[in-house]
């Protein structure tokens, strides 16, 4: 009796001790037990904000029952993270995305469970998070756990990732869209202001997502914003999807089949971001190894970083000669504490660029960059600053 | 709040353009050279600028202006520092901003380092390297051609090659003559020897009569190939000396005629004493300027002008090879002289028994053909080649008998040699002329010809001259002594080896860059070969005008290839076809993807078909077998049923009532159309009443509702029309039986077989 008055007393009056026993907690749990009593809402409040790292949920493996694997790995490794998502970029792979078994046959099936599997994922997280979904042909994803995992290239097959990333301090993280509309043929600038796009000094990384880009138009639609977007010494970096299928405050069904550009955009001066573009003439190992020595010697941190690859669906072992795998190892090779994630898509949009809170280099060309590829694979690296509270 | 405080409020304006604007006006003040008050001394260049504004970028700066108080201060940067890695920085210095691309960046680092310059990263200097690091791979492949290609674009080189090819048969011949044994190696050095010879024979006929200038190239040049004529003194020690002699004598026998003297030299001694030679030849110069000047000059003129209008001369003269390669270089100093001298020697060379005799001819014909020559020259300006052929072929007869046969021959091969030969330069170059006009017609098969064999030669006409004179050389040879013959093949296939050792050459001779071009005609004839084979026939002839390898148009990145397109300055046809391959094999490589993910596609879609169709025959045996079941069950119940009835031994009122009173689900319903067998329309209402239960106890899942149906179908025998149809029949006709509840009945099962129908259908459907 006395050690549990004892132990009951300390639970109530030590923050210190709560804080410390609290901080084992993933966050979910962390949130129901700051219901407990007031001095452990503080602790939770305060463990909240430090926790600052991204992490991220990936399924790699077909699951057995019928929704989509990273429905499941995603509702049972939301129990496990230490992180509070409030923006979270979701990649799918788009055969099994968008429907299992019979029901792939009818296009209004497929529209609908693939709608589905998207509600499900969204419902998993946070109401407040803004949720970028995506669907692609292929996926490059970093297995659960630690960031030294060896990423893998998935060019068919069900899989998926999803990036959570919490709130950061001096690090904002917007989500855009843009859509082509045909009632309003002038790109209207005002909404590159309300997206964070414009008169933003700060902003430094630009994560663009084209889908629908066969309709009509979309080319010249894509050029607008691209070339907007170019003038800046930011990094652009992207490709093309399939579809995308969730964006949070976003529900207009007509939107989706129009073509349009969604998007993340980074800001904040603690980031510093580099990009390669591995062109066509990148069709080896050396070749690959060299552009990845080309991003190291950009000299990003490598703590708190993401790498992104946007692959052409042209890539990948085939174009390789059947080496699997071997941009995300060259990858790996130089950056081998840095979790790598991506897609393969129709296209890719990127160059070679750095982009620092110091300096920003960048080609200069009478010609202005070209920033719209086929066949070549975009490799972009964000670190998102030095937080020190972070946690592993 | 008081007063006072109020006012000592303190607001802070922060201007956030204030920097990059004095920047601005303090790089305006340095180009307009405002305020400066240092100069930095790079390689000989002088910056201005602004000794507060460089220390304040650079350490190195700050260390060496601090304490300097001279008013205007020269800073001289020691040679670490170049002007190419320094301007960029001193740009930077004003403007933040620096100007890499890849022939900077590694000295811009350098100078970068040493200065000590602030806000410049490590990381960017890395960047660019491992950026411009695959680039210079494939650079290093080809520096030579580039500066070939850049080098070819000058007029000059056709001329250098017409006369090297000129020069080389020339040689040959000699040193055939001189030794019957001539190796590959010979021929190499010859054509080496030649081809650098030509520059200042060039330089000669263009300038005719500057001795000075004549002077000075020769003396470069035969610097130049000292290595090479000492290997070739070593290959052919005797050989030499022989011809030294030979030279040598003809030196003695033909004192007036230096520039004979010198060509020999230039050939032979060159070897031994090149400077001696060089020497020599300033001496015969002089003693040629003044003495002959003027007769020189003008017959200079009229042979240019002769040879312009009539290659006949050239060719005319029976010694033709000789003669012609001995021309250009001859004609360019002394042309009567030469003209003997080279009779002189072609005929010493092609009798070599009679050669102490054809010496003395020579003497003697150089007095007496250079004045002939001389005069016979303006007159035979307005004659034909013909005429002056014979002419000349006359006065060789007479000095030599031997050559009179030659001469037909020869003359052929002159006419061979003159009718297509470079027609192209002829308006540049007098010298070459002498050849060229006559030669168009026959060298041009031969460079078609030619053409298709190695591409690189369509790059510009100069190229082109080099396999003609080879070819020419061949032809002769073969009408005239076997020993061409041989050399013919043997510098066939020599020559990679020519060309390699042009190459190596390349770098001693930044004079003269028309033996580059040969190397380059040769390697490309090399290069191809290889390459021919696995270009289609359109791109090969496309191929054939360009100067470098399609494979690398179609290698290259996009950027690489438009900065390597800009390197190379082609016409308009070359650019298109270039695109075109470029275009051509993106398609193709396109193509190949394309087909392939088709074939990918089909393959799903076959495999996904076989899948679902067994599916399709799976759920057909489970609905077989579920029919089955169905009918087993059915029997058994109304087994069952019968043997309740029987066992009761119920009234046909009792089994009413229980009919009545009884739910849908019970099977005591069945009772009432067995009572009712008797009647005749009975038949359809049974299966009705049987389906019931099934049906209901079921309660159940869409595939056995439609499963069911077909089996009550095939019970009754009759088709659910019939049935429904049916349904009121039965019951008008029995009418003993409850109306009410059949009614009710049947609609009610009426519209379950409808229910199911329907599913069924819709299933049938989907499936």
């Amino acid at each position: 009796m006395e050690s549990d008055t004892k132990g009951a007393y300390v639970l109530n009056n030590l923050a210190e001790v709560v804080e410390r026993i609290l901080s084992f907690l993933p966050t979910k749990a962390l949130l129901r037990a700051a219901c407990v009593c007031r001095l452990w809402r503080e602790c939770a409040r305060r463990l909240l904000r430090t926790q600052q790292s991204i992490a991220w949920v990936s399924a790699l493996e077909p699951g057995p029952s019928d929704s989509h694997s990273l429905v499941r790995a995603l509702a049972e490794e939301l129990e496990n993270v230490h992180v509070l998502p409030q923006t979270v970029l979701y990649l799918a792979d788009a055969e099994t995305f968008n429907g299992h078994g019979e029901c792939r046959r009818q296009k209004r099936a497929r529209k609908r469970n693939s709608k589905e599997t998207a509600i499900a994922l969204e419902k998993l997280l946070p109401t407040r998070c803004q949720v970028l979904g995506l669907v692609t042909p292929g996926i490059v994803v970093t297995p659960m756990g630690s960031s030294s995992n060896r990423p893998q290239e998935i060019e068919d097959g069900e899989a998926g990732f999803a990036l959570l990333f919490p709130k950061i301090d001096g690090v904002k993280i917007h989500t855009f869209h843009f859509f082509k509309d045909l009632k309003n043929r002038v790109f209207d600038e005002s909404e590159f202001t309300e997206a964070g796009l414009k008169n933003n000094p700060e902003l430094r990384v630009v994560l663009l997502f084209v889908y629908n880009s066969w309709k009509p138009g979309a080319n010249r639609f894509l050029q607008q914003i691209v070339n907007c977007l170019n003038e800046k010494s930011i990094i652009l970096a992207g490709g093309h999807v399939e579809s995308f299928t969730s964006l949070t405050f976003e529900n207009n069904a007509e939107v989706r089949d129009s073509c349009g550009v969604v998007g993340l955009a980074f800001s904040g001066s603690q980031l510093q971001s580099a990009t390669v573009l591995l062109d066509q003439d990148v069709i080896d190992e050396r070749t690959v190894e060299a552009a990845m020595q080309r991003l190291k010697a950009a000299n990003i941190p490598e703590h708190n970083s993401i790498g992104f690859m946007f692959a052409c669906v042209g890539r990948g072992y085939q174009y390789y000669k059947n080496k699997k795998n071997l941009e995300a190892d060259a990858f790996r090779k130089f950056f081998p504490n840095v979790p790598l994630f991506g897609f393969f898509g129709h296209g890719e949009i990127g160059c070679d660029r750095i982009v620092t809170g110091n300096f920003i280099l960048r080609e200069c060309n009478d010609i202005k960059d070209e920033l719209l590829h086929g066949y070549t694979t975009v490799m972009t690296l964000i670190h998102l600053g030095s937080t020190k509270a972070n946690q592993v | 709040m008081p007063l006072s405080e109020k006012n000592s409020v303190v607001f802070a304006y922060e201007s956030l353009v204030h920097s990059t604007n004095v920047l601005l006006s303090l790089n305006d003040q340095r180009k307009q050279d405002l305020l400066c008050d240092v100069t930095i001394l790079v390689e000989d260049q002088r910056f201005r600028a602004h000794r507060s504004v460089l220390a304040a970028c650079s350490s190195y700066f700050l260390s060496r202006t601090v304490g300097q108080l001279t008013a205007d201060l020269l800073i001289t940067l020691p040679e670490e520092v170049t002007l190419k890695g320094f301007a960029p920085l001193l740009q930077f210095a004003y403007t933040a901003k620096l100007i890499l691309n890849k022939d900077n960046v590694s000295e811009v680092c350098k100078c970068a380092k040493f200065l000590g310059v602030h806000n410049i990263e490590e990381s960017c200097f890395q960047f660019l390297k491992f950026k411009f690091l695959d680039c210079k791979a494939d650079q290093q492949e080809c520096p030579r051609k580039k500066c070939c290609t850049s080098r070819c674009q000058k007029p000059n080189i056709n001329i250098a090659l017409v006369d090297d090819g000129d020069l080389e048969i020339d040689d040959e011949v000699e040193e055939l003559l001189e030794t019957e044994y001539i190796t590959t190696h010979s021929t190499l050095n010859k054509g080496e020897k030649n081809a650098k010879v030509s520059p200042p024979l060039q330089d000669n006929t263009s300038q005719t009569c500057d001795p000075v200038y004549l002077e000075k190239d020769n003396v470069s040049d035969l610097f130049s190939l000292c290595p090479k004529y000492r290997k070739f003194q070593k290959a052919f020690g005797t050989d030499k000396v022989h011809t030294a002699e030979i030279s040598s004598s003809v030196k003695d026998d033909q004192v007036k005629s230096a520039t004979s003297i010198r060509q020999n030299e230039s050939f032979n001694d060159a070897i031994q004493k090149a400077q001696e030679c060089t020497a020599m030849q300033l001496v015969s110069k002089c003693e040629e300027t003044p003495s002959e000047m003027e007769e020189e000059e003008e017959d200079v003129r009229k042979e240019e002008e002769l040879k312009r209008e009539s290659v006949s001369q050239s060719i005319s003269y029976p010694v033709e090879k000789t003669d012609a390669d001995s021309l250009p270089q001859n004609s360019s100093v002394a042309p009567h002289e030469l003209y003997s001298a080279s009779f002189l020697h072609a005929y010493e060379q092609y009798s070599s028994s009679n050669f102490t005799g054809m010496q003395t001819n020579v003497v003697a014909e150089k007095t007496e053909t250079g004045t002939v020559v001389r005069n016979d020259k303006p007159v035979s300006e307005n004659q034909d080649d013909s005429l002056l052929k014979s002419d000349l072929c006359a006065r060789e007869d007479t000095s030599i008998t031997s050559t009179s046969d030659r001469s037909s021959v020869e003359r052929e091969v002159a006419e061979h040699l003159a009718k297509g030969f470079w027609s192209d330069i002829y308006n540049t170059e007098t010298a070459c002329q002498v050849h060229l006009s006559p030669a168009k017609e026959c060298s041009e098969p031969v460079y078609s010809g030619k053409k298709s064999e190695c591409p690189w030669l369509g790059i510009s006409i100069s190229e082109s001259p080099e396999p003609c004179s080879q070819r020419t050389f061949t032809t002769l040879s073969s009408v005239n002594c076997p020993f061409i013959s041989n050399l013919g093949s043997e510098v066939y296939s020599n020559s990679p080896e020519i060309s390699s050792g042009d190459y190596i050459q390349e770098p001693q001779q930044e004079q003269c860059p028309y033996t580059c071009v040969i190397g380059l005609g040769e390697d490309s004839e090399t290069d191809t070969e290889g390459d021919s084979e696995s270009c289609s026939a359109r791109e090969q002839e496309c191929e054939v005008k360009l100067p470098f390898n399609a494979q690398r148009i179609i290698s290259l990145s996009r950027n690489d290839f438009q900065s390597f397109l800009k390197m190379h300055k082609l016409t308009p046809e070359q650019l298109d076809c270039v695109h075109d391959i470029r275009r051509r094999s993106k398609n193709r490589i396109a193509a190949q993807r394309c087909r392939k993910r088709k074939l990918d596609c089909i393959q799903n879609l076959e495999s996904e078909i076989e899948k679902l169709q067994n599916e399709k025959a799976s759920l057909l045996k489970e609905r077989d077998y579920i029919l089955s079941t169905l009918g087993e069950t059915k029997q058994n119940l109304t087994g069952l049923c019968q043997q309740v009835c029987k066992e009761a031994a119920l009234s046909p009122e009792q089994i009413q009532i229980l009919a009545k009173y009884s739910t849908l689900d019970c099977p005591l319903s069945l009772l009432i159309p067995e009572r009712e067998r008797m009647a005749p329309d009975t038949k359809p209402v049974i299966p009705l009443c049987i389906e019931l239960p099934s049906g209901l106890s079921g309660a159940v899942s869409a595939s056995e509702h439609s499963s069911c149906y077909p089996c009550v179908r095939g019970i009754s025998d009759t088709s659910y029309n019939q049935m429904q149809e049916l349904c009121p029949v039965s019951m008008k006709t029995s009418e003993k039986t409850l109306l009410v509840e059949q009614c009710g009945q049947g609609g009610g099962i009426t519209d379950f077989c409808q229910q199911m129908t329907d599913k069924c259908t819709t299933d049938e459907s989907v499936l």
